[in-house]
């Protein structure tokens, strides 16, 4: 027999081998695969809330789906806690859950990305908000209507507003009082923060820095834009709207309200806004105030409460952080941000996106309205780790254990600033908030570098605005 | 007269060649089919996770695409687009500087140590420094780089806090263009130089001691030993570790986006900065491919020569 042959134990073997590989192939194929719907409470039904993951620890969500599941029984609750660093890098992980087809029906969703989900991915709120009118006459009588104008977009409501938080001046109470300063007027200038400044970093070490600043969207140099009267974009406001203002608040404040913000004409190279660049770069080269990329929220409660910083733009959200840290009550407190040509703040607000690809609309709709209620709310904010959008919630009470002395502040940037707005945003804000940051970075490099790196960002701003996103 | 020519090889060689080649056994058969089974699910695994995702991007990379609407043919649009982004071209720029000082310091800091700990110590010591230089590796590089951003802050770190107790002066490590990339390659070099290390001391390990005392007996020392003796012997070693090193900075990330998100400016951003922040920030998916793509194809030239070269220097046994 020839080697072309097969023995009789080869073809055995071979017939083996044949049947080992069909059996792993049938195998394969009738084996059910895991995909993204395997994941729990996908595709069974239940209605899927991404929320930003490092705000939402495990007892706001218990308080969300044990609270909703009171409400609506009849309705599945699943909440999705997305770890990211920051918002724009929650949005790139929403954005990639939707292309993998696993879309949430509800995000949640800051300022940084309103007009975004609103234009590309977002359903507009008005019909259901028409049609509950009388229940939601509370909710908007409690919401300062600046924040729900900033969950407007050309003309229509996305999102109900559950917080916010304006740029407002922390202050360490310690350092204060080693500088030898009294605790700021709520009417202070530009120039009385910069004497406090080096009064701050006369009285302290070396490795003490006055004034610590994070270089982003929120916070970083936009509330000097706005102080000085300016912005990054041009500013107007979208017709329309009136539906809502005329139908849930008084003549007062319908004044001047729109159908949500336009952010469009780059400006950065206006003269203001190199004002406001120039000052910032004349803190550093006097060692008064950190640089763009040394400042970052990760260390900034650690160096603020033991005393090596002594005041810092923040929120609301700032209390409870500060608190954690080991920060009583008297040992800092809160000033609004400073007058240069205005006293102008910046904020930002959130709230919940129902996105277009959500089967459970009405649903969703249910859960808005659920986490939008003051009790809700109420638990879900005890820690004051922000700004309640609800007036009502601010109260002595609230703040009588860890302060700080003038929380009032935190809501009165709206209501005694009545044109402080929304930090811009347009849908491109993803390539608007990287030219702003990278720009800012080597236009503080000296005084004489601002100008150059200005011209810089206006024209990396145009290319930003001209695409679609 | 013909020109008749002399056949090479004698007519019963011309016939041995000739015939087909003997059809293997059985049992060569199936030691074949084995070897293909053993070998398929790394076959099935490179085509899933590494063929269709580089043919998926060359395509991806003909297409305008935002994740949330469909894909739209744009052609050479990406390309074009691309060659004309100054923050692509910097992104390239830093990335070929990062490749050359990083991978170049690394090698030197690994064969240097890897020179140290072969030589005369006790072996317990051996086996420490061992497993200390190469512990770095084995953490992940993002936390490795947000406690040396800690380390590195110009106001708070405690860096220019030592450095502050011998009177000098506050150094501005990331929030400098001159010396934030220097930052970058030093903590990549610090958290990379162990892979390196230990393939020098496996390939010290195989340089047979003759060798040396034989250089030794020409009166070859210290210094000109190693150059003319152990790096030659090593070439293959070096070979590997600098291919290895080249890819790997070649895709440099965690560090740079840590520690300094890129700047100041763009001082610091690299082309996979450039593809992440393009695609999953930007949503511009066809444009960060054809970065991507342009990524691949440096990858791969600068393997191929390093290969090329190799054959002049790099000597086998």
């Amino acid at each position: 027999m020839t080697d072309s042959h097969f023995s009789r134990r080869a073809l055995m073997r071979y017939g083996a081998y044949g049947a080992g590989a069909a059996a792993l192939a049938g195998t394969a194929a009738s084996w059910d695969r895991l995909t993204g719907a395997d994941i729990p409470g996908r595709d069974d039904g239940s209605l899927v809330v991404a929320t930003l993951g490092p705000a939402y620890g495990p007892a706001a969500i218990r308080t969300l789906t044990e609270g909703f599941k009171k409400v609506h029984p009849d309705i599945k609750l699943r909440i999705n806690a997305v770890q990211a660093t920051d918002w724009s890098d929650f949005f790139a992980k929403i954005l990639t859950q939707i292309a993998a087809g696993t879309a949430p029906d509800l995000v949640y969703v800051a300022t940084e990305g309103v007009q975004l989900f609103a234009q590309r991915l977002g359903v507009a709120l008005d019909k259901w908000v028409k049609r509950d009118a009388d229940e939601l006459r509370e909710y908007f009588a409690d919401v300062h209507p600046s924040l729900v104008e900033s969950m407007m977009y050309e003309g229509s409501l996305y999102q109900l507003p559950v917080e916010f938080n304006a740029a407002d001046i922390y202050l360490n109470s310690q350092v204060l009082k080693r500088a030898g300063a009294s605790f700021p007027a709520a009417d202070w200038t530009r120039d009385d923060f910069t004497a406090l400044l080096r009064d701050m970093k006369k009285s302290s070490g070396s490795q003490f820095t006055p004034y610590f600043w994070t270089n982003r969207l929120w916070g970083g140099v936009v509330p000097w834009l706005f102080a000085n009267d300016t912005n990054l974009l041009s500013e107007s406001k979208a017709p329309g709207g009136s539906w809502l203002w005329d139908s849930f608040y008084p003549a007062a404040d319908r004044q001047g309200r729109g159908g949500g913000y336009r952010w469009t004409t780059p400006q950065a190279t206006h003269e203001r806004v190199e004002e406001a660049y120039d000052y910032l770069a004349s803190l550093i080269q006097e060692d008064l105030c950190t640089r763009p990329e040394g400042g970052n929220g990760q260390n900034l409660i650690g160096v603020f409460s033991t005393g090596r910083v002594g005041v810092t733009p923040a929120g609301g959200f700032w209390a409870g952080g500060l608190n954690l840290a080991g920060m009583k009550d008297g040992s800092f407190d809160v000033q609004y941000f400073p007058r240069w040509r205005t006293q102008r703040m910046q904020f930002g607000a959130a709230g919940y996106a129902l996105l277009r690809t959500s089967k459970l609309q009405d649903e969703a709709w249910e859960f808005i309205k659920f986490a939008s209620r003051r009790d809700t709310l109420m638990r879900l904010f005890e820690t004051n780790q922000t700004t309640p959008a609800r007036r009502s919630m601010l109260t002595a009470d609230r703040y009588r254990e860890m302060g700080p002395s003038h929380w009032q502040v935190f809501y009165d940037t709206l209501d005694k600033f009545p044109d402080t707005g929304p930090i811009p945003a347009p849908p491109q804000v993803a390539e608007v908030e990287q030219v702003l940051l990278k720009h800012t970075g080597t236009a503080l490099a000296s005084r004489r570098s601002v100008a150059p790196a200005l011209r810089r960002m206006q024209s990396d701003l145009e290319k930003a605005m001209e695409r679609d996103v | 007269m013909t020109n008749t020519q002399i056949p090479a090889v004698r007519p019963q060689q011309q016939v041995a060649e000739a015939a087909p080649a003997p059809r293997p056994s059985a049992r060569e058969r199936g030691t074949r089919l084995l070897a293909a089974l053993f070998l398929a699910p790394t076959i099935v695994g490179i085509v899933i996770f590494t063929v269709v995702p580089i043919v998926g991007s060359i395509v991806l990379s003909l297409f305008h695409w935002n994740v949330i609407d469909s894909p739209t043919f744009a052609g050479a649009a990406n390309y074009r687009e691309m060659v004309n982004d100054s923050t692509v071209l910097v992104s390239f720029r830093n990335t070929l500087v990062f490749m050359v000082l990083a991978v170049a310091l690394q090698l030197l800091v690994a064969l240097t140590l890897a020179l140290a700990v072969n030589g005369r110590m006790p072996v317990w010591l051996r086996s420490v420094f061992r497993s200390a230089f190469f512990f770095p590796l084995i953490l992940s590089a993002a936390s490795i780089s947000v406690v040396m951003k800690y380390l590195f802050n110009q106001d708070f770190g405690l860096v220019n806090w030592l450095l502050g107790l011998i009177g000098i002066a506050p150094v501005p490590w990331l929030t400098s263009e001159n010396s934030a990339m220097a930052a970058v390659i030093l903590v990549y070099v610090w958290q990379q130089f162990g892979f390196s290390f230990l393939l020098f001391v496996g390939g010290l390990n195989n340089i047979p001691k003759e060798i040396h005392e034989a250089a030794s007996l020409d009166g070859a020392t210290g210094l000109r030993k190693h150059l003319s003796v152990t790096l030659p012997l090593l070439s293959p070693t070096l070979l590997v570790a600098s291919v290895v090193g080249i890819i790997n900075a070649l895709q440099v990330f965690e560090q740079p986006y840590v520690l300094t998100n890129g700047g100041p400016g763009d001082s610091t951003r690299t082309v996979v900065m450039v593809i992440y922040e393009t695609a999953f920030e930007q949503l511009r998916f066809g444009e960060a491919s054809a970065v991507g793509v342009l990524l691949f194809v440096l990858v791969m030239a600068v393997t191929a020569l390093q290969f090329r070269l190799s054959r002049r220097f790099v000597h086998y046994q």
